[in-house]
């Protein structure tokens, strides 16, 4: 649909914002704010996720981590008393070690996935609807041996337990009243 | 079986002027956006203007009546002072939070308006995992209500936010089993295969089609919608004895009126995704007598549509001037230990449906 040049351009500004937006999550005084801007670097992962035509695994990423981790995080932050009102103190040693850390741990990475010619693909590459709704459902309860039905059954299961063990303890303190 | 359909007279003109299909692509899906945020914006004004009225009626009162026609000035007199207001953060305030809340919270809703069908090609993005879309995005709202409440600097605010976000998350998880259980009778997560499965008559609307448990399925969808809404009786978030106005008590001006057009656009999707899910979408109410609906087929499919939600909204506007407000461990109660279940029995029971008859 798009050429391959509008797609690179696009791709640029978006891994800008996400790498702007992650400096300020680790930079931030306020711990509120920097669950926001968390929010704002995983939207931008989502958008990754769609301009290589996994919608599914998109809306996963928007649904979990924006949607579901950062909102507990910050229902965190506001029970917790005035931990979102206090400036946070980083110390300066400290910064500076950790950016020596950080800096070092990408150039490693940069230096050798690189060479892996591999890694470098482009989206017609992939397999057409290879990540769509329908294809992931299928794969997920498929008993081939490219399925994936026993993690998938087990998952779900853990769902339930949870579902029924919070409905479980939401009972029990009405009892003890 | 054929309606009146729109084909896509203003795409097709764009395409053939543009030679570029990158460049008219680009701008048919600008075109298509702000459609849909002058539909999302104009629709505001009108449906606080019913709201009014309808309140008024149910408590024996005329409502707004002296500007113009039966009060039909009074919105757009508000909508004025509302934009000329001065805004304005309260001391200690964290600015740069405060005002970015309200954009959040309108976010959610125009995003999950691009996913309603309006008619057979009205659709600003035909996303096979439209169902899922809509989910995600609703997270966006209870955020905004979660930062603004935080950062007005108050503590009946910050009250309001925590209990309506607790709310709003308790409430999400009813709210997509629902769902889930429309997608798993109709087989997909499209909207528009969603409504294409309930062509027919209107017999075939999954409200009626699935014996009782389409019905309650909607009654169901209906409770939990109401408190996604933040709306009475759920309007937990609000409870103005209680907590002043909730977490949008500091806000004032334009801030506030985006909280308010981010409620009532709210409004406006749910009750788009209510129709598209149970009542058949922009698909005519055919009842099986050729001469009447021959007539019925001849009505475009987007009034169906609009007919549809207006008679949706008028519910919910219904309902929450006529219940009363439950407390708040009632309203967690409620979810966790009777809908929930009935939830997850629904789920079941429609599983054993599709198996049996399906």
């Amino acid at each position: 649909m798009f050429p391959i040049e509008i797609t690179d351009i696009f791709f640029y500004i978006v891994s800008a914002l996400i790498i702007i937006t992650a400096i300020f999550t680790v930079t931030a005084k306020n711990v509120l704010q920097s669950a926001i801007f968390l929010i704002f670097s995983f939207i931008g992962t989502a958008v990754f996720y769609l301009m290589l035509h996994a919608e599914f695994i998109a809306i996963s990423q928007v649904m979990v981590y924006a949607g579901g981790v950062v909102i507990f995080v910050i229902f965190t932050i506001l029970l917790t008393s005035r931990l979102g009102e206090t400036n946070l103190s980083i110390k300066i040693p400290r910064t500076f070690i950790s950016a020596i850390i950080s800096l070092s741990l990408v150039f490693i990475m940069l230096r050798f996935l690189l060479q892996d010619s591999s890694l470098i693909t482009s989206v017609p590459e992939a397999q057409n609807n290879y990540a769509s709704l329908e294809s992931m459902a299928l794969r997920l309860l498929s008993v081939q041996s490219d399925g994936f039905v026993i993690a998938f059954e087990l998952i779900s299961l853990l769902l339930l337990v949870t579902l029924i063990c919070s409905i479980t303890i939401a009972r029990k303190s009405k009892d003890n009243k | 079986m054929m309606n009146p359909v729109i084909s896509h007279p203003l795409g097709n003109f764009i395409r053939e002027v543009i030679p570029f299909p990158e460049v008219s692509f680009l701008i048919n899906s600008i075109i298509s956006i702000i459609a849909i945020c002058a539909v999302a914006i104009g629709t505001a004004p009108i449906l606080i203007y019913m709201e009014r009225k309808i309140c008024a009626h149910i408590q024996c009162r005329l409502g707004p009546m002296r500007l113009g026609f039966h009060g039909t000035l009074q919105t757009i007199a508000d909508v004025m002072k509302l934009l000329f207001k001065e805004v304005y953060a309260p001391k200690g305030a964290d600015k740069f939070l405060f005002y970015l809340a309200p954009m959040i919270s309108l976010t959610a809703p125009f995003l999950a308006l691009t996913m309603i069908p309006f008619d057979h090609n009205l659709q600003v993005a035909n996303l096979s995992v439209g169902i899922p879309f809509i989910i995600a995005v609703n997270g966006f709202g209870i955020l905004g209500i979660l930062i603004g409440g935080w950062a007005s600097n108050n503590k009946y605010s910050l009250l309001g936010s925590l209990r309506s976000g607790a709310q709003m998350i308790s409430y999400e998880i009813s709210f997509a089993l629902v769902l889930l259980f429309v997608v798993m009778v109709s087989g997909s997560a499209n909207l528009m295969e969603i409504t294409q499965s309930q062509s027919g008559t209107i017999l075939d609307w999954w409200i009626i089609k699935i014996p009782v448990l389409g019905f309650i399925a909607f009654i169901m969808f209906f409770i939990s919608s109401t408190a996604e809404l933040n709306r009475a009786p759920f309007d937990i978030a609000e409870a103005e004895q209680e907590l002043t106005g909730g977490y949008h008590t500091e806000y004032n001006g334009t801030a506030f009126a985006m909280f308010y057009l981010a409620e009532y656009i709210n409004l406006v999707t749910t009750s788009s995704l209510a129709t598209t899910c149970f009542l058949g979408g922009f698909l005519p109410p055919l009842i099986g007598i050729e001469s009447v609906d021959l007539l019925m087929m001849k009505v475009p499919g987007f009034i169906w549509f609009a007919a549809k939600v207006v008679f949706m909204i008028s519910a919910y506007m219904v309902v929450r001037w006529t219940f009363v407000r439950p407390r708040v461990d009632q309203l967690m109660d409620f979810e966790w230990k009777f809908l929930l279940p009935a939830n997850l029995l629904l789920l079941a029971l429609g599983a054993t449906y599709i198996a049996v008859l399906g």
